[in-house]
């Protein structure tokens, strides 16, 4: 049975705000990604340095997927 | 279960209000609605698709027959290198996100995209970046002839048309960033109340995974072609062995980024076939938790094989082992599915629409493609196999009967709902065999020919090649102007279809079908509350 909610039950500022802080997040991920790729090539030998990045990218993706599937 | 109880009263969600927004060629510019930027993309796309495959003619009228008949070597590899950049970036990633678009929304329950603004932009920056990928072919030296991977050190002595091919390929990173910042931001926080993850349609979940995707690898692609744009003008040695850098650390950069690239562009596809079979089996999808466990497991598991598109660089055998294990064992969770789907169909009351030829098509050579990458997988074939065109074939049949086919299928299976006409259902009956039989023709002799031997990125061959070339460029053909049957078809549904109910699948379940057909502009304004 599908009954409408009323828009009180999603205020547009806190969905504003909710949407702006997850964006953030996901933008600053990017960037530390984009960054590292660079970076990654003058720490610790190239090795090191990607693989470092490397896990750090699939850590994340780890989290990401398996904190969804959980819910 | 993914399956969302509803009544089917037409009109819920609807906005019955006046809908301002301009008209004309302003409306397109300036859209923030989620179904006019999913248009534009599935449109984009379509033309791109044309354009990549006059460049896939090109190159199989070359290949026609043994010798130099129609084209330079040089362009011969221009056309190669574009080619792939153009189906990957330009036809097949956005048509995914058209699809994202249109459906994401309206399958949560959601008004629009979290960021309406934003995705406008993301769309508008494609053009552009195609505009400047076709243009290299016409600067000094013409586009970029690497491949469409770009491997140093060719890619960077080569001339700026290799520079307008990595502008582009930033700016189209750039765009799929912002779309999958769009699509997690609006599925993690805009759902309908009473939907939670595990009740989301599987196209949603798939296109979840996938952003998640794109935001891990698209920095990478980015950093690993910046890298190349300063070693080209800025004296750096990042991929220039005599400056202390190595040209394999380009190849191990781009396919950690290439991998997960390839799903991708397949895991949206596995999510329309996960919505159309259940729809004309007429039977809930088999096994919703394991799918979405299965889209995760190959996910995070796609970050781990980069190396199998490596296995001749010189690597330690340790590491052609793991990376061969790992890439096998990433054939375990796409069986699941591939299970799945056929249970899902099992002792189903199936009917055989376009959108269920085409999703049953995916299956099976989706499956041809899948054991062809396995075969891929062992370290003592591939060094045999790799660059030759079994390469060609595999990737062929994953993308092209894989990607391609599920868009066809879904374009089939949503049109009635976007334009809220019906699509003529002999034509697309005839638009699928044609499909079908010419890709076969052009791509399983090619299994063949590198089985034989026959190099990849080469505009002449040894004469014992000719007879499945012949074979291949003739299906070519067929398979190029089957698709003007396909966008007849379209047209001919948009202008002139008989009129669609709100619910011409009699087997479809998703929210969308609630709503009339075509859709409002403005949809969900109110949110369902989903039990």
């Amino acid at each position: 049975m599908m009954e409408h909610a009323t828009r009180r039950e999603r205020p547009v500022p806190a969905q504003r705000g909710a949407n702006t802080r997850t964006a953030l997040i996901l933008l600053s991920i990017a960037v530390v990604f984009f960054g590292g790729v660079i970076a990654a090539r003058y720490s610790g030998g190239s090795t090191a340095g990607v693989g470092v990045l490397g896990f750090a990218i699939i850590g994340f993706l780890l989290v990401a997927i398996l904190r969804n599937v959980r819910r | 279960m993914s399956s969302i109880p509803h009544d089917h009263a037409a009109g819920h969600g609807v906005d019955h209000e006046h809908a301002h927004h301009p008209g004309g060629i302003t409306r397109w510019i300036t859209t923030t609605n989620h179904k006019d930027i999913g248009t534009l993309y599935l449109w984009f796309s379509f033309i791109m698709f044309l354009v990549g495959g006059v460049m896939a003619l090109a190159i199989r009228a070359e290949l026609f027959q043994p010798g130099l008949q129609l084209v330079e070597p040089e362009f011969f590899n221009q056309l190669n290198t574009v080619h792939g950049l153009v189906m990957i970036f330009g036809a097949i990633m956005p048509a995914a996100v058209g699809f994202a678009n249109w459906q994401v929304p309206l399958m949560i329950g959601a008004p629009d995209m979290a960021f309406a603004r934003m995705n406008n932009w993301s769309f508008w920056l494609l053009p552009f970046a195609a505009v400047l990928l076709l243009s290299s072919f016409i600067v000094p030296g013409g586009a970029a002839s690497a491949g469409w991977t770009l491997y140093p050190p060719l890619s960077v002595q080569t001339g700026m048309g290799m520079d307008l091919t990595i502008f582009a390929v930033h700016i189209m990173g750039a765009s799929s960033i912002m779309g999958s910042i769009n699509i997690i931001t609006t599925i993690l926080n805009m759902r309908a109340p009473g939907m939670t993850m595990m009740k989301m349609p599987l196209f949603v979940w798939t296109w979840l995974i996938t952003a998640y995707l794109l935001i891990a690898v698209m920095p990478v692609l980015a950093g690993a072609v910046t890298m190349l744009l300063t070693d080209r003008h800025f004296g750096t040695s990042f991929f220039n062995a005599a400056g202390g850098g190595d040209p394999v650390l380009f190849q191990h950069i781009f396919w950690f980024f290439g991998h997960p690239e390839v799903y991708i562009m397949i895991l949206p596809s596995f999510g329309i076939v996960s919505t159309i079979i259940p729809a004309f089996a007429r039977k809930p999808l088999f096994g919703y938790a394991s799918m979405v466990y299965a889209t995760g497991s190959i996910a995070i598991l796609s970050f781990l094989v980069w190396a199998h598109h490596m296995f001749t660089v010189g690597m330690p055998a340790a590491g052609q082992v793991f990376f061969m294990y790992v890439t096998m064992l990433i054939a375990v969770p796409t069986a699941v599915k591939v299970f799945n789907w056929v249970a899902t169909m099992w002792k189903g009351s199936m009917t055989f629409e376009t959108p269920m030829l085409f999703a049953i098509g995916f299956i099976f050579m989706f499956t041809v493609g899948g054991f062809t990458g396995l075969v891929l997988s062992l370290v003592p074939v591939d060094i045999v196999l790799h660059d030759t065109y079994y390469v060609v074939a595999h990737f062929h049949y994953v993308l092209v009967a894989g990607s391609l086919f599920a868009f066809f299928g879904g374009i089939y299976y949503w049109l009635p709902k976007w334009s809220g006409r019906m699509y003529d259902e002999a034509l697309g009956k005839w638009h699928f065999w044609m499909t079908f039989v010419f890709f076969n023709i052009t791509f399983f002799p090619m299994h063949f020919l590198g089985l034989a031997g026959m190099p990849r990125r080469v505009p002449d061959y040894a004469t014992q090649f000719t007879d499945w070339n012949e074979v291949a460029s003739i299906g070519a053909f067929g398979f190029g102007l089957s698709q003007l049957i396909f966008l007849y078809a379209v047209l001919k549904a948009i202008r002139s279809g008989p009129p669609a109910p709100a619910r011409p699948w009699e087997g479809s379940d998703t929210l969308e079908w609630t709503l009339p057909s075509p859709l409002p502009y403005h949809t969900f304004e109110t949110p369902p509350r989903v039990s």
